[in-house]
């Protein structure tokens, strides 16, 4: 297990999943909030000078900067052409987070090649991407996969921190808010131990310096993490029973868990349309397993389960496919 | 302001918490919480609302050890046993 700065262990949990070809609002929020982080390391690190509340980045400071092309992109605009730019954290954080789509595309490109060439980021495509519409219409979709041991690791440790008895780091106080301005709290607490952050957190913002200046600051985007807990919630209607039935029949409720894959041509029988999908699917780099033929195959895809649910879809003639359901718990 | 320690700083240390054995041994913070609480890691507290420490060398072992006796189809009474508790 390495060492990795703020910015690259909030990256490796903020970009997980999220499509890496288009700048979608989710990972927007994500990207904002990365930026932040940059920030916040190079405050724990000492690169700022601070007097009278108002941090300065002095020349050492921008030495260090230049160490990572990720600090660069985020810290570039901020300075323009100015020598010196003073503010308090505050200001730099909120600076760091309202950068334009241009300037996130580029930090993105700078983190997520560091984190890659780290091994803790894979760029992977994504099954939407090999759905009928999406195919035809010449849409690519591929997906960040981050490293699933150091994910692990990541998330664990916060956790361990955060609710155990006894001191916690500047770092968990740190990801903790950034978890929190980005709407990401659910995702690794459940509601009890959401309760528990809350009590530790007023706790330490009451005795800690460093929580006492940082908690207080929001960086978050209403519009942007109202759209991000919508797309939550409609995911989550599509996991459930009838949510997943309502979805097969309305497939533009949430795409990604009916993709549509066609054959070639009619077959008369299953296992020859069965083969038809797998040769498809290989052809667009994915792993595929078959793990029960019948009328409704069972398939492991990239490691995760799906029922292969025979359909057809109406255009100026029909065409015949299936649709790739991911298999509800039994 | 309290930093949190390198992994250099940690494996050269005596004592570690559950959050840095968390991360040394690669395993969930539920699933150590849970041993310690079934009393299968020792470990030592000043206080009650202090950070338990535990002793990194031999809990790291026995954290191995209980993972193995778990692929080996062991369940927690009988390993429990094994690691002489009953």
């Amino acid at each position: 297990m390495m060492d990795l700065k703020l910015a690259p262990s909030f990256s490796v949990i903020a970009l997980n999943a999220q499509r890496s070809l288009h700048m979608t609002t989710v990972k927007k929020v994500s990207l904002r909030c990365m930026a932040a982080a940059v920030i916040l390391e190079l405050y724990l690190e000492g690169c700022f000078t601070q007097s009278e509340n108002k941090l300065t980045l002095p020349k050492e400071g921008f030495d260090q900067v230049h160490s990572a092309l990720y600090r660069e992109t985020v810290l570039q605009p901020l300075l323009h052409k100015h020598a010196e730019v003073k503010g308090d954290l505050n200001w730099w954080v909120k600076k760091a987070s309202m950068l334009s789509n241009k300037q996130l595309k580029k930090f993105e490109t700078a983190i997520s090649d560091d984190l890659k060439a780290m091994d803790l980021l894979e760029d992977i495509p994504s099954l939407l991407g090999s759905d009928m519409y999406f195919d035809t219409a010449e849409v690519e979709v591929r997906a960040y996969r981050s490293n699933m041991e150091a994910y692990s690791s990541i998330t664990e440790n916060i956790r361990a921190e955060i609710l155990e008895e006894g001191s916690v780091t500047d770092e968990v106080i740190c990801m903790l808010w950034l978890l929190r301005e980005c709407g990401c709290m659910h995702d690794f607490f459940s509601l009890n131990e959401i309760e528990k952050v809350n009590i530790k957190l007023h706790d330490l913002y009451q005795s800690n310096v460093w929580a006492k200046a940082l908690l207080p600051i929001q960086i978050r985007h209403g519009i942007e993490l109202g759209i991000k807990r919508f797309l939550e919630l409609k995911t989550k209607f599509a996991k459930t029973f009838i949510g997943s039935s309502i979805n097969l029949l309305f497939p533009a409720l949430e795409p990604s868990r009916a993709v549509f894959i066609e054959t070639e041509s009619w077959f008369d029988n299953s296992n020859q349309r069965l083969d038809a999908v797998i040769t498809r699917l290989l052809s667009y780099g994915h792993e595929v397993k078959v793990m029960e033929r019948g009328s409704i195959a069972t398939l492991k895809i990239d490691n995760l389960l799906y029922d292969a649910i025979p359909h057809f879809v109406m255009m100026k003639v029909p065409i015949q496919g299936v649709r790739l359901v991911p298999k509800r718990p039994l | 302001m309290s930093r949190q320690r390198s992994m250099e700083n940690i494996l050269a240390s005596e004592y570690v918490s559950i959050g840095e054995l968390v991360r040394i041994t690669n395993s969930r913070y539920s699933t150590l919480k849970h041993y310690t609480e079934e009393g299968m890691l020792p470990f030592e507290q000043a206080e009650e609302n202090l950070t338990r420490r535990y002793k990194r060398e031999e809990t790291v072992v026995r954290i191995l050890w209980i993972k193995e006796m778990k692929t080996n189809g062991l369940s927690i009474p009988q390993i429990k046993e094994a690691l002489g508790m009953n």
